[in-house]
């Protein structure tokens, strides 16, 4: 370098500057960007369904795999934030999915009445449970909320053998829609609700969560109160549940309430198994632990003859995952994933101990 | 009934000995059914055979999990031990179709060969001015669950395994201290746990009910209910609560007989569920628990 | 003896005003400190612009050692910089070096910047030599300008200024009120007094008619054998227990006499009652930094909805916890620690930030749980230290539980011992060492018979 140039810079140096690369990087690095961006590929799905590039078959089951992300969202919160366990989540769905019939399908009600309904009923359940949380804790707790979802389970069957929605009743924005805007509809509650979880975890609420799941004397004396914030936890945990319902029946439209799975325990166990794998506290790792189990046969494997024939070894193997993950990866999936970036930044650390070291370098 | 207490049972020794709630108890049951019912009827097993064999599969299973699965695992947890409960859930029903074919309508009338014999499967007892039926199969099974749950009684309470269980229930670390091997304890509970599931599974099969892989998901969920009413806190707290349910059941299905109520049957479980509930809020550590304060 | 709803009332809004105000001026130091931070920076970089300027210019002027020295300056100085960063990689990244590679990397950097050196007095060897004249002076220093605090000030002290007097109107109605409701009394210059405290689990009485006061801005010990109910004590205080009888008088921050009795165990930390933990109760899952975040959380005005939606009161809000929460680590000498999360920290930093989070809050009362259990002596030493430091800095009261007859002895103004639950004795050190009644229980030495040593 020019000596002069050198000088300069030695005597005066400049201050640090930003690049445009490193900008562009902390942009991306911001979590609602992140989910805005997935949020666009979920709309550029449908579309290229619709233009028949990626088949239809494919864009509904994605939009299938959402809902259960939806609702292992709010588990994730539940479970990984507030270290409560509960098993009734499928009571929950089945809550949703009966509001959406009842409003839709029995009143004409809008889609935004049905949603409005949704809230309020799974407000009100979720305060009764959180209440219950007050007093009764761990497996007692669970077990508990096991027989509050086989008492909506059995409600509804009472209720309505069959559960029909005729797709011509679904109003949206005043309009009359068709299956692929609930999908689109299903897309964007998805990252609506990723976005505003995302953005409590990292609030005081999310902190607050947490102090209590791991210490309920600190977090009381730090003027933490238990109840609010366990009612918070299960208020919004069975909203998510409701959402998923709610839209459950919008885009499936039909369920036999004896014999569908979606109202039994398997669901449930489905859901906290899909929150484990992916990582309990992680958001996205909950996502990739849904997809993984109810995603992969649908979206991935039915195009593979040997699936389609023996449904019951993609069963198997999810059953198989889940063993594996929890006896050596604890922090499921999203811990693997940590696991391996340290891994990579380790080996990364190590070459350039090397090239220090060489001094001709 | 006698099968919900000893699916009440098998939880309540799991998850005292080893803190795992098992979820995985109807389908393990459900499997060792299979077993039997594949020796019966396309072997032509006689059934004491079948159902002894039948029995070992479930021990088999219990002890391999134990000891291969939860021992064997990095840094397993209580939760991560439920979890991989989940996980053989996923694994057996998935198992089941693959091993046995789809499931199908499986006649259990080679227990009792009744029909060739021709006598009639009902005990009548002329009371009340009317007849109570009874199944010679209920009989038989209740006969069997009180056998097996009293000597299960009389071993925990007399026996050195039954101290060891006893003792590894309360605190498994002091019982370690104390020179238990309580490795081998809960290697024996999942073993006789998982045992105890399969009989209730041949037993309910045996009233007439076609198996498939989820068919002891009920019993198993009525047997969790059945644990938090008894109270974990006990092994005869879940059995006691066992027969309440059912009993309960029956009581308000009873009410149907009276004027205003005739529709109440199809709320039967609704109603019970409910009264459950209430019965858990007022008793959160179950009719036969014990309260603990914690110190901070 | 109570409180009535609408004294109740106002003293809730009294507190929430203060908070207010607390944090706008939090807020504002804060403005301040950026405006301030940002024309400083300006200045400099003008500065720089200048010199720089100025030396190009200038350069043939310059004397050849001046440029050798700077030069060799600024590249050692690149070198240092990213062996730095090498190592801090190394430490962050978790890799585990050996002695080995250790003393490799240690005489790599040596022997690269002995390089350095020779390379650069070779290649700066021959410079040309200063050309004669006059040479411009180099540009004068800018004088510092006053930051326009003014501004800032001024529209932060209108918001304060109204809020106080929404206070001042609070008061005058508590102060109005006063004289027709219902006194309970608390001497001046009391800010605790316990009477007649009993708590009874079941048949064991824990503690057993036990009565002390606290001064303000004591260091006050609770001390007694193990069992003697010293944690019951403090757990009724602080609302973890119901005491089953006696009375729990705290003086809150509006000078009000509050029942303790009647507070839950969540808002006890609003009337800046705080404590510590025996068995460190610090959150792993959080980071040093978001731990003493929480300490704060009831100063957050943002609910539910703002943290969902991210508002900017929310930013707000978070920004100005951050910086109390960055000042107490400095204050507690744990700023290297502030991202690094608290599972795994070592016991010793662990009980720092115990004791760190009690004073996020602007305490009144902190209860110490046996803060010196686990300690050496010399970091018990320093633990009496941090003690006397935080009375002074946060001019509050301590009320100290402890075991370790050294620290108590040495730091505490007064000294409560008791036993089985009962008042042993009360007073100064001198008077609890010689007391007969305390050396039996904690040494055993039969009545009537003293060793003169405590």
């Amino acid at each position: 370098m020019d000596i002069r140039q050198e000088y300069l810079n030695a005597a005066y140096p400049q201050g640090e500057k930003k690049n445009l690369g490193g900008n562009i990087r902390a942009a991306f690095a911001n979590p609602i960007a992140q989910i805005a961006l997935v949020g666009v590929v979920l709309a550029l799905v449908q579309f290229l369904a619709l233009g028949g590039a990626i088949s239809s078959a494919f864009a509904y089951a994605l939009g299938n795999t959402l809902i259960y992300a939806i609702v292992a969202i709010g588990f994730c919160l539940l479970l990984g934030y507030s270290g409560l366990a509960s098993l009734g989540t499928a009571g929950f769905i089945g809550l949703g999915s009966y509001v959406a019939f009842y409003l839709i399908e029995g009143m004409g009600a809008p889609y935004f009445v049905a949603l409005l309904v949704t809230l309020a009923v799974s407000i009100a359940i979720g305060v009764i449970v959180g209440f219950i949380s007050l007093r009764i804790e761990g497996i007692y707790l669970a077990i508990m909320t096991l027989a509050l979802a086989e008492i909506i389970r059995s409600l509804l069957m009472v209720l309505k053998a069959t559960i029909k929605i005729n797709i011509k009743n679904i109003v949206l924005f005043g309009v009359n829609v068709n299956e692929k805007a609930v999908y689109l509809l299903i897309a964007a509650t998805f990252v609506i609700l990723m976005m505003l979880t995302s953005n409590l975890i990292r609030s005081p609420v999310g902190r607050a969560m947490l102090a209590m799941k791991d210490s309920t004397s600190a977090s009381q004396a730090m003027g933490i109160s238990l109840m609010k914030y366990r009612l918070l936890a299960f208020v919004i945990s069975t909203i998510y549940a409701a959402m998923g319902g709610l839209l459950y029946m919008m885009y499936v439209r039909n369920m036999t309430t004896a014999t569908s799975t979606l109202l039994t325990l398997s669901t449930s166990l489905n859901i906290l198994g899909a929150v484990i794998i992916g990582g309990a506290k992680s958001l996205w790792g909950t996502t990739f632990g849904t997809f993984i189990i109810y995603g992969l046969q649908s979206m991935f494997l039915s195009k593979i003859q040997f699936f389609v024939d023996n449904p019951a070894f993609i069963t198997m193997i999810t059953g198989l995952l889940i063993i594996v993950v929890v006896m050596f990866f604890p922090g499921g999936f999203a811990q693997m994933l940590s696991s391996l970036r340290g891994w990579l930044r380790r080996k990364r650390v190590e070459r350039r101990i090397r090239d220090y070291v060489d001094i001709q370098n | 009934m006698c099968v919900t207490a000893l699916a009440a049972f098998a939880v309540t020794i799991i998850f005292r000995t080893s803190t795992t709630a098992n979820f995985a108890q109807g389908a393990i049951s459900a499997y060792g059914c299979y077993v039997v019912a594949d020796l019966l009827n396309k072997r032509g097993i006689p059934v004491y055979l079948g159902v002894f064999a039948g029995v070992l599969v479930g021990i088999a299973i219990g002890v391999f999990i134990d000891l291969l699965v939860f021992r064997k695992g990095r840094h397993v947890n209580e939760l991560g031990k439920q979890i991989i409960t989940m996980g053989f859930v996923s694994l057996f029903f998935g198992g089941i179709p693959l091993v046995f074919g789809t499931p199908e309508r499986i006649p259990f009338e080679a227990f009792y060969n009744t029909v060739k014999a021709g006598t009639s499967p009902n005990f009548v007892i002329p009371a009340f001015g009317g007849e109570i039926v009874i199944t010679k199969h209920a009989v038989i099974c209740l006969g069997i669950t009180v056998v097996v749950l009293a000597v299960l009684f009389l071993l925990l309470k007399h026996s050195k395994w039954g101290l060891g269980v006893r003792a590894t229930a309360s605190s498994e670390f002091t019982a370690e201290l104390m020179g238990i091997d309580t490795h081998v304890i809960t290697a024996i509970s999942w073993a006789l746990a998982c045992a105890l599931g399969v009989l209730a599974a041949v037993m309910y099969a045996g009233g007439g009910t076609s198996i498939s892989a989820a068919f002891m998901t009920t019993i198993q969920v009525n047997a969790f209910l059945a644990c938090i009413l008894g109270g974990f806190s006990t092994f005869y707290g879940p059995v006691i609560g066992a027969v309440l349910i059912p009993l309960a059941a029956s009581c308000v299905g009873f009410l149907a007989n009276f004027k205003g109520f005739y529709g109440i049957s199809r709320w039967q479980m609704v109603i019970v569920y409910v009264l459950l509930l209430i019965a858990i809020l007022i008793k959160p550590e179950g009719l036969f628990g014990k309260k603990t304060l914690k110190k901070v | 003896m109570s409180i009535s709803r609408t004294e109740r009332r106002l003293l809730e809004k009294a507190r929430r005003l203060r908070n207010e105000i607390g944090m706008l001026e939090a807020e504002r130091d804060l403005q301040l400190e950026k405006a301030e931070a940002k024309l400083a920076s300006a200045r400099a970089e003008r500065a720089r612009l200048a010199g720089r300027e100025w030396a190009d210019k200038n350069f043939g002027s310059l004397g050849a050692d001046e440029i050798r020295r700077a030069v060799t300056e600024k590249r050692l100085r690149e070198e240092n910089d990213r062996y730095a960063a090498l190592r801090k990689e190394i430490l962050l990244s978790g890799y585990l070096l050996n002695d080995k590679d250790n003393e490799a990397l240690s005489s790599a950097h040596t022997a690269r910047l002995e390089r350095i050196r020779e390379r650069t007095s070779a290649e700066l060897s021959e410079l040309p030599e200063p050309a004669p004249g006059e040479r411009s002076a180099p540009p004068e220093a800018e004088e510092a300008a006053a930051p326009a605090a003014g501004a800032i000030w001024e529209k932060y002290e209108k918001k304060i200024e109204k809020v106080r007097g929404r206070l001042r109107e609070v008061e005058r109605r508590l102060a109005s009120g006063a004289a027709s409701a219902e006194r309970i009394e608390l001497d001046e210059g009391l800010v605790l007094s316990v009477r007649e405290l009993k708590m009874y689990f079941g048949g064991v009485k824990a503690v057993d008619g036990l009565s002390f006061d606290v001064r303000e801005g004591e260091i006050f010990g609770l001390i007694g054998p193990n069992g003697a109910g010293k944690t019951t004590v403090f757990n009724c205080i602080t609302q973890f227990y119901k005491p089953t009888g006696g009375t729990l008088l705290f003086r809150g921050r509006e000078n009000e006499v509050l029942d303790l009795t009647r507070e839950k165990v969540h808002d006890v930390i609003l009337h800046g009652i705080v404590r510590t933990f025996q068995n460190v109760e610090v959150v792993p899952e959080l980071t040093v930094l978001e731990n003493l975040l929480i300490a704060g959380h009831r100063q957050y005005s943002s609910g539910i909805a703002a943290s969902a939606l991210h508002l900017p009161k929310l930013r707000r809000e978070e920004e100005i916890i951050r910086s109390k929460a960055e000042k107490v680590l400095q204050f507690m000498g744990l700023s290297a620690f502030s991202g690094a999360y608290a599972f795994g920290l070592p016991y010793g930093i662990l009980k720092k930030i115990e004791i760190a989070r009690t004073l996020m809050c602007a305490p009144r009362l902190i209860i110490l749980d046996e803060p010196a259990a686990g300690l050496n002596d010399a970091e018990t030493a320093e633990l009496a230290a941090l003690i006397r430091r935080i009375r002074e800095e946060y001019r509050c009261t301590i009320l100290l539980v402890e075991h370790d007859m050294g620290l108590v002895m040495d730091v505490c103004d007064r000294i409560c011992a008791i036993s089985f639950g009962k008042l042993l004795a009360f007073g100064t050190p001198e008077q609890i060492q010689s007391d007969p009644s305390v050396q039996q229980a904690y040494l055993g030495v039969e009545e009537g018979e003293s060793d003169g040593t405590a």
